[in-house]
């Protein structure tokens, strides 16, 4: 399973229970504003013309800050969640650049900080076949959890049934080369402050074009580096033996 | 009596104790208090100058080591022997204090050689660290002579020489995958990073300006240390540089140019916009004007002339990489980053201690060809190793108490957060409840048999810490009223039958229906 979250931001009465949900199952301080994204909200409801939205982590197919961590502390796990492993972790944030997204947060607080994010509660809930919690509690169904591709097809449906309701194009499904978190709208996504210009191609592939170069790199220019070498050392030592010889002949004359 | 020699204070050890004190400071809080307390960072700017200037900066200006050990072992241009060590000096120098200002970046600075038994071959940063690492200790081979020269250790010393032309080439190569890989870094981020900085192009453009910044390095250096330990220039060999500089600064100005047009970028370059002015400045200063100072044999022949030249060639490099990972990144971010005094403070405080390290290190090694250990007229140092421990405790001293007592300054003003009174850990818990955005209590309308009005309330009827609003929405109750059928749909019939409120108030789960007055108030 692929595991995803629909958010149906027509649905959404912000309750924020997901937020508090969230809270309570990872632990986070319960007093900290759930209107903003921070290393003590891992989802947060925002109000933008009078839409609440839903933020958390995307959960790319192809993460960028998957591919950007080095030492492999995040990991897109089979079940479709990206988790991270605070225990690899060095905190070059390196993540949070990354994300074209700027979803990760940072535990700029604390002298041993962490990356958070939202997991899918992947340790807590996915891990047992159990649904997120944020999910869980929504009373009103606007964030619903399932397989990325029957929600597709859900959100389709939606947008055809109800093509009043909502604007034609579900956001997460191309974005980054397509995101296991989508997003229905009744209003366009770029006046709610979603980066509408994000390339459809996964952005590892960016890095890894020329990472995938440095075999060559390193083979062609140690044989030039050495060719060179050889070329001018074997050149003065030609030079060096004419001179030699034409002192000899001198003395011999 | 013994009489007590303090140590003589010139304006720059003045000027040295001061910074270092800051930084001591600076560094107490960045590791008792987190990132956050030291410095301007944030989840939307999540790299500043430690990165933008003393990583991206410091590797940058210490690519001299690795240009200066080709020219004379690989292509054998054996006339800039005589400055290879004290680049190779400053290169070893140089990433020494990178590493060291990373453990002030990293979050987690312990787990710093992590990369070395936790891999991701797809990480930029993981390639980066795998080379930084390698070609430090290349450089550390390189330096070793001069350590092995100075104590006489003839058969080490000769191994090293015996072994210098892999030793330069592995430095090459890891140098130049590490240079150009620092630009990688932000090749993942084409919609945040500015189109005036941003291409695919940048580990070629972060390669090529290190060798320009590098050259410049060496030039500076070597000018500044002639200055100071009154030794001749080398002169001839550092106005050949100048010339590679040329060649090296059209260079980028022609990538610069290519790529902004592919692009389409070429239009920002005179809107008018901060990114534009940074821009232009840094085009000007860092490459259009030293290309034309170089390029005049009056002044590239000169040595004040060289030495502006290469001044103006450095200030540019430190701009550039400072636009790309600072002027370049704000707009996107939505948030202007400028560093604390503690972030300033921490690298003015390494850049500090290179300026020092390599000073006693060119004092006390055969770092310059004609140079012998100084004898009889060494200048008192600041903190001077195992001559004077008097001086050693009175400076140590001094700096101890200013930084506890602005330790402590620090601290009395912060309210400790451990201390919370109960009432106020009484308010954040309503502000929880708060926190949870509940809709406002339903009336029900008056039934004609009905004993009172009923009111409900969800505030009772939701645990904040555990709200679960599918226990009741949508299987047993609507949410919008029009579907919910305002009161209508609940009556005691139902109730009684455990549907609806019944299903919790049954007696067992919580009271009975039958408890009227609890839910009915007499009016």
């Amino acid at each position: 399973m692929n595991a995803a979250i629909l958010n149906d931001m027509t649905k959404c009465i912000g309750c924020k229970a997901c937020t508090l949900a969230c809270k309570e199952i990872n632990g986070l301080p319960k007093d900290a504003p759930s209107d903003v994204l921070s290393s003590k909200s891992w989802t947060a409801i925002e109000q933008k013309k009078g839409i609440n939205i839903k933020r958390q982590c995307m959960h790319c197919n192809e993460p960028a800050c998957v591919s950007a961590c080095p030492v492999g502390a995040l990991t897109k796990t089979e079940t479709g969640a990206v988790t991270y492993d605070a225990k690899k972790c060095m905190g070059c944030r390196y993540c949070l650049i990354s994300c074209p997204f700027s979803l990760p947060t940072y535990e700029w607080d604390k002298p041993l900080p962490k990356v958070t994010k939202c997991i899918l509660c992947y340790d807590n809930a996915l891990k047992k076949g159990e649904q997120p919690a944020c999910t869980r509690v929504c009373p009103t169904g606007a964030t619903k959890f399932g397989d990325r591709d029957e929600l597709i097809q859900e959100a389709k449906d939606r947008i055809a049934k109800n093509p009043d309701r909502y604007v034609n194009h579900i956001y997460g499904l191309t974005e980054a080369g397509g995101t296991s978190v989508i997003y229905l709208s009744s209003v366009p996504f770029a006046e709610l402050g979603f980066p509408v210009d994000r390339q459809d191609e996964a952005y590892p592939k960016l890095t890894w074009k020329v990472l995938s170069q440095i075999p060559n790199i390193v083979s062609t220019s140690g044989i030039l580096l050495l060719g060179t070498w050889w070329i001018i050392n074997r050149r003065i030592k030609l030079e060096n033996n004419e001179n030699n010889s034409d002192d000899e002949s001198v003395i011999n004359s | 009596m013994k009489e007590i020699k303090l140590p003589k204070i010139t304006f720059w050890r003045a000027v040295l104790v001061i910074i270092w004190t800051m930084g001591l400071y600076a560094t107490i809080i960045r590791f008792t208090k987190g990132l956050g307390a030291a410095t301007n960072l944030s989840d939307q700017f999540p790299w500043g100058i430690w990165i933008g200037f003393d990583i991206l900066v410091g590797v940058g200006l210490a690519a001299g080591g690795f240009v200066i050990t080709a020219i004379v072992y690989i292509f054998n241009i054996k006339d800039f022997k005589s400055i290879s060590r004290p680049t190779v000096l400053t290169a070893f120098l140089g990433y020494l204090l990178v590493i060291g200002a990373l453990l002030f970046d990293l979050g987690l600075p312990y787990n710093v050689w992590h990369p070395i038994i936790m891999w991701n071959p797809h990480s930029v940063m993981f390639e980066v660290g795998w080379c930084v690492m390698l070609y430090t200790t290349v450089l550390f081979l390189e330096f070793s002579p001069l350590v092995l020269e100075r104590f006489g250790f003839k058969k080490p010393l000769a191994f090293m020489r015996s072994i210098i032309l892999p030793l330069v080439i592995l430095g090459v190569l890891f140098s130049t995958l590490h240079q150009s890989s620092l630009g990688t870094l932000y090749v993942i981020v084409p919609d945040k990073l500015h189109p005036l900085w941003y291409t695919g192009m940048l580990p070629l453009l972060f390669f090529i300006s290190a060798i320009g910044g590098g050259l410049a390095m060496v030039i500076f250096e070597s000018y500044t240390s002639s200055r100071a330990f009154g030794k001749e220039l080398e002169f001839s060999v550092l106005a050949q540089l100048g010339r590679i500089l040329v060649v090296v600064l059209f260079l980028l100005l022609f990538i610069r140019y290519k790529t902004l047009s592919a692009n389409h970028a070429l239009q920002y370059i005179f809107d008018g916009s901060k990114e534009s002015i940074y821009f232009l400045v840094e085009i000007l200063i860092g490459i259009i004007i030293p290309i034309i100072l170089f390029l005049i044999p009056r002044i590239r022949n000169n040595k004040a002339g060289l030495f502006l030249g290469s001044v103006f060639v450095l200030i540019g490099f430190i701009m550039n990489r400072l636009n790309v990972s600072i002027t370049g990144m704000a707009r996107s971010s939505g948030v202007n980053y400028f560093p604390t005094w503690m972030e300033i403070a921490i690298t003015a405080s390494i850049v500090s201690a290179g300026f020092v390290i390599f000073r006693y290190a060119s004092k006390y090694l055969p770092v310059f060809p004609e140079h012998k250990p100084a004898a009889g007229k060494v200048e008192a140092p600041l903190i001077a190793a195992g001559r004077s421990g008097s001086r050693v405790i009175w400076v140590l001293g001094s700096l101890l108490l200013i930084v506890s007592v602005g330790l402590a300054l620090e601290f009395s003003s912060i309210p400790k957060t451990a201390d919370v009174p109960e009432e106020q850990i009484e308010s954040i818990n309503k502000v929880t409840a708060t926190e949870l955005e509940l809709p406002a209590p339903i009336e029900f309308e008056k039934g004609e048999d009905s004993p009172g009005l009923v009111t409900f309330t969800h505030e009772t009827h939701v645990d904040p810490d555990n709200p679960n609003c599918t226990g009741c929405h949508t299987s047993m109750f609507k949410i919008k009223p029009e579907k919910a059928g305002a009161a209508g749909s609940v009556n005691m019939e139902k109730l009684y039958e455990q549907e609806q409120c019944g299903k919790c108030h049954n007696g067992n789960d919580s009271f009975s229906v039958d408890e009227c007055e609890f839910c009915h108030y007499a009016e």
